[in-house]
């Protein structure tokens, strides 16, 4: 069986809900993320702003406009070892693209990792990570080989 | 001078016919780092779009059975080179989408040209 912390990003990006918009959105960019997580400065998760959310915020001054704002609040609390099927379900059922981890150990609400949809389409093409390069270099090396 | 969505917009994009099996789009889509896959028929017309959320549909079926027409959101959100930024924004947003098709201008045209990515109108708010 397959559990969520098998194939979940180990760790979260986050912001503090004073941050501002534009900071966020900086965040994304660099770390090619595309969901920022939202947390309160005492650990516990608020919410997650994805990049649906922030381009809400297109041509209009973003000079006051802060994470508090722009974060759509998250409730949903998903254990690392659950099976992955209950984390699809909830996916499907709610429309959601990023369940946030949260570790009952590490007390109420701390985040640990992030599981998005395209880390289940990874283990679904049954391609692991490392290996794309291999099978994208393979034609190539023929092709450029005139002797063959 | 208003934005248009041709100064944004990626050309051309990576697509797969209908009856592709899923097992293969979501190679396409991890080997290229994409979260969408174009789909479209014999003549280069587009038929809908699938995404990382619409393969999870298919979590638990046999993906070598399962092909794209299957699963594919039908094609009905798109907008021109032509467009404006901001309705091509508002429409993302209203709709929940990441991606906009972008097809030709000529009426009754299901030819595609490229993608409008949210990543990149990010990217654009992010250094503004």
């Amino acid at each position: 069986m397959v559990r969520i912390c098998d194939i979940m990003h180990k760790g979260v990006i986050f912001c503090y809900p004073d941050d501002h918009i534009r900071d966020v959105a900086r965040m994304m960019i660099e770390n090619q993320f595309r969901s920022v997580v939202v947390v309160h400065e005492s650990g516990e998760v608020w919410g997650l702003i994805s990049m649906i959310d922030i381009i809400r915020f297109h041509g209009m001054n973003l000079e006051n406009i802060i994470a508090e704002d722009v974060m759509r609040p998250y409730q949903i609390s998903v254990d690392p070892q659950w099976p992955l099927e209950k984390a699809v379900e909830l996916m499907k059922r709610r429309k959601i693209e990023h369940l946030i981890i949260i570790d009952p150990h590490a007390g109420p609400k701390r985040p640990i990792g992030i599981l998005t949809s395209f880390d289940i389409v990874r283990f679904m093409s049954r391609i692991e990570t490392g290996q794309y390069q291999q099978m994208l270099k393979m034609p190539r090396e023929e092709s450029e080989d005139p002797s063959r | 001078m208003a934005e248009k969505v041709m100064h944004l917009m990626r050309r051309g994009a990576i697509t797969c016919a209908e009856d592709t099996t899923i097992q293969e789009v979501a190679q396409i889509m991890v080997v290229n780092s994409i979260r969408y896959c174009v789909v479209i028929n014999g003549r280069n017309e587009v038929q809908g779009i699938i995404s990382a959320r619409s393969i999870l549909k298919a979590y638990g079926r046999n993906l070598n059975a399962t092909r794209a027409k299957d699963i594919l959101l039908p094609y009905t959100v798109t907008i021109t080179p032509s467009s404006s930024l901001n309705e091509a924004v508002e429409l993302m947003s209203r709709k929940r989408i990441e991606h906009l098709i972008v097809v030709s201008d000529r009426p009754g045209s299901k030819a595609i040209l490229g993608l409008l990515h949210a990543e990149d109108i990010v990217n654009r708010m992010a250094i503004a």
